[in-house]
């Protein structure tokens, strides 16, 4: 069983290792940072181009920082029972901290369906973007079409089952007309609110003609839009 | 147990909404202190005749009913002004220390309510003198009013110029005064607990632990118990250097004889759209079932012309019932109905709707609720919390100010009419900030997604401007959009101040602060 999958939701985790570069005085992963920060202040990020994305994120992984010492390992108890430790055996005792050998890009995206189809479409849709962040990611030099970023998108996935919550079993475009539907009707309710019976029924029936509610491909709520399109 | 609290430490306006005491007239003024020995001579001028919270009365302990009252605040600029220690400076809360205007995201003071809009006497341009002082003065009389007053701008006068009374509050016609007047409004020659907007103002002021008048006023005023008793809140929820609701000291600034008995104001001078306001009764108020004045009475939660309470009145007809009982009633039992109510019957806010200002500020033991079975219906969550009301007890506001202007010319939004608010509570960002982003300007926690308070919420075309007035889940009829509700309060001044104890004010004015 796939853990990444729930139903038709599907928990996608990438990390990708950056090469340790320099490009005009600035490390590539500081690069990549500078292009992320770019989409964030856009106005609709350029994933809300790539279908079926509930929610995705990227970050810049520098190392793993703990807040403290990792404790109580034997050595580390036996040492506290010598009276007078020596400095060497001390800091002997002390536990191995862990380091990355490199930064990471990491894209998490909760997706609709098959991942496969997902990666095809990002392709599709932002592969000038994919470009301008993973450039800097080794053993992106050998992607350049859908085949070789899917192969790509696999060799860096790890298997978390890290979902967000708050989506359903629906496809992205049933979603988004659905939360059309919901803000068109709350504005036709309040609307209409005083109409006889004979004139609601009218409006309600044009009402449903404009909005579409079955039909996907209809009106609907802009991907990535924080407000619906008045 | 309850412990006395050393009244004649607290300033005046902590326990007494002098308002309601006989006083219904004020001039609030602001000052700047360019020096700060020469501030600190004028403080020390002054502190014996800043009015505290004693008993007034003819006991061995009480002190005489005075005919006008003076209190001071300072903000953080003012105590740097006055030269605090940098360490007694940075002990204050974040919120203090950055003034309302940089906090303008929080409290949403955007668009008309921006700080650019604010009478000139906040303005930060380079020529004017930056606010520091708040001095607050409350009379029985105008004449005793004036007299305060000449009284305060001579001691200023005194100062040499180390402390300016600053000028730039609009006033009537567009004038700038060196004041700022409020006062009761009267109807007919008489005096009034009313507002511009007409509703009956100054009603559930929190009742707190060591406040030594009648007990019977806890009901209501204090917090919701389990068994149905109310309990006074804590003191430290108000003051600083008390236990509060969490039985933990109030953050506050050391050292510990410059907090302890004092607390934050928050002063906002709020002008009030009577015109927007009128035109959206007329608007939404024609094909409102029950009428525009129970519209009315749903935008806050009481009926306009005495405060009933909804939830105990919901309609015309148990509304003159409540009337009748009402006038029969006396001073004791008239306070007890119109404070001493609870949400526990109307969970889904088809008497007073969930967006209703008086839920909104205080929702009682309103939020144990959980969904029920029925479209739009909410019940008790008994046993959710600690106590029914957890999560508004620590979200409570001591109120005082008065309104300001005339209103009397109603066809326009322009001229001088508003209230001034002045709220006191131990941590401004838990208390009045979470009440005014979390509760006024936005409506998750009552399940009503980002629907705002009616009369506070800021408004532009771009943000929500209806909300919904639920009807009885389980009856016939529908819940009722109130829509395009206008801006109806902007706020045109403020800034957080410290009010000090007497004790702090010695030490400030001494320049004995040591924080080490």
């Amino acid at each position: 069983m796939n853990r990444n999958k729930s139903g038709n939701a599907y928990a996608l985790t990438m990390l990708c290792p950056i090469k340790p570069g320099v490009e005009d005085n600035r490390i590539y992963a500081d690069l990549i940072r500078d292009q992320l920060e770019s989409w964030n202040m856009a106005s609709v990020s350029p994933m809300s181009r790539v279908p079926n994305t509930y929610l995705s994120r990227f970050f810049v992984l520098d190392d793993i920082y703990t807040e403290s010492l990792p404790g109580a390992s034997i050595w580390d108890a036996l040492s506290d029972i010598r009276l007078i430790p020596s400095n060497e055996q001390r800091l002997a005792a002390l536990p191995h901290t862990d380091r990355l050998q490199s930064r990471y890009l990491v894209f998490t995206s909760n997706l609709h369906g098959d991942v496969d189809d997902y990666l095809h479409g990002m392709w599709q849709s932002i592969n000038a973007e994919i470009k301008t962040i993973w450039k800097y990611c080794y053993g992106f030099d050998g992607v350049n079409d859908e085949a070789s970023f899917i192969a790509y998108a696999k060799k860096c996935s790890l298997d978390t089952a890290l979902f967000f919550i708050g989506s359903n079993d629906d496809s992205l475009a049933a979603q988004l007309k659905a939360l059309y539907v919901k803000q068109e009707f709350s504005r036709f309710a309040q609307e209409t609110q005083d109409l006889p019976a004979s004139q609601l029924k009218q409006a309600y029936t044009a009402f449903m003609q404009r909005i579409k509610p079955r039909d996907v491909d209809g009106p609907t709520w802009k991907a990535g839009a924080t407000h619906a399109d008045v | 147990m309850t412990k006395a609290l050393d009244l004649c430490d607290i300033q005046g306006n902590v326990v007494r909404a002098y308002g309601r005491f006989g006083f219904p007239i004020a001039r609030y003024l602001l000052l700047n202190v360019s020096n700060g020995w020469g501030g600190r001579a004028w403080l020390t001028t002054m502190i014996p005749y800043v009015t505290n919270s004693a008993t007034w009365g003819t006991g061995p302990d009480d002190a005489k009913r005075p005919k006008a009252t003076l209190n001071i605040a300072i903000n953080h600029a003012g105590l740097l002004a006055l030269e605090l220690p940098l360490e007694s400076l940075n002990s204050f809360s974040t919120e203090f220390s950055m003034g309302m205007k940089k906090r303008k995201d929080i409290t949403g003071d955007i668009g008309a309510s921006s700080p650019e809009h604010w009478d000139p006497v906040w303005s930060d341009d380079a020529n004017h003198k930056a606010v520091h002082i708040l001095l607050t003065l409350n009379a029985i009389t105008p004449h005793a009013l004036e007299d305060q007053y000449q009284w305060v701008t001579e001691k200023i006068e005194g100062s040499k110029g180390a402390v300016t009374l600053l000028d730039g509050h609009r006033g009537p016609n567009e004038q700038l005064l060196p004041y700022q007047e409020a006062h009761i409004i009267f109807e007919n020659g008489l005096p009034t607990s009313k507002e511009h907007f007409g509703y009956t103002d100054g009603i559930g002021d929190p009742y707190f632990e060591g406040i030594q008048d009648a007990q019977a006023r806890v009901a209501g005023r204090g917090k919701q118990m389990s068994d149905g008793t109310w309990q006074p809140l804590a003191t430290g929820e108000f003051l600083h250097g008390h236990l509060d609701e969490a039985r933990e000291y109030p953050p506050a600034a050391a050292p510990i004889l410059l907090s302890r008995n004092g607390t934050y104001m928050v002063y906002r001078k709020l002008h009030q759209n009577v015109a927007s306001f009128d035109a959206l009764l007329a608007r939404e108020g024609a094909t409102y079932p029950g009428g525009a004045e129970l519209m009315a009475a749903k935008f806050v939660g009481r009926w306009r012309d005495n405060g009933a309470p909804l939830v105990n009145a919901p309609d015309a007809t148990s509304k003159l019932q409540w009337d009748t009982d009402f006038a029969k009633a006396s001073a004791e039992e008239k306070d007890a109905m119109l404070s001493n109510f609870t949400y526990d019957e109307d969970m889904s806010g088809a008497r007073c709707p969930l967006s209703g200002h008086m839920r909104r500020v205080n929702p009682r033991a309103s939020l144990e609720i959980k969904a029920g079975t029925c479209p739009g219906q909410f019940l008790r969550n008994a046993g959710a919390f600690d106590t029914p009301g957890a999560l508004a007890n620590r979200r409570r506001i001591l109120r005082r100010g008065l309104p300001y202007g005339d209103s009397s010319q109603r066809d326009t939004d322009q001229g001088d009419h508003g209230v001034v608010m002045m709220m006191l509570n131990a941590d401004i960002g838990r208390q009045y900030e979470f009440v005014q982003q979390q509760w006024v300007n936005y409506g998750n926690d009552f399940r009503e997604a980002n629907d705002k308070d009616v009369i506070l919420g800021n408004r532009s075309k771009h943000l929500p401007n209806s909300v919904i007035h639920q009807a009885d889940p389980e009856g016939d009829a529908p819940p009722r959009f109130v829509r395009n509700i206008p801006l109806l309060v902007e706020t045109r001044g403020g800034d957080y101040f410290f009010v000090p104890s007497l004790t702090a004010l010695r030490l400030i004015a001494r320049g004995l602060i040591d924080p080490t």
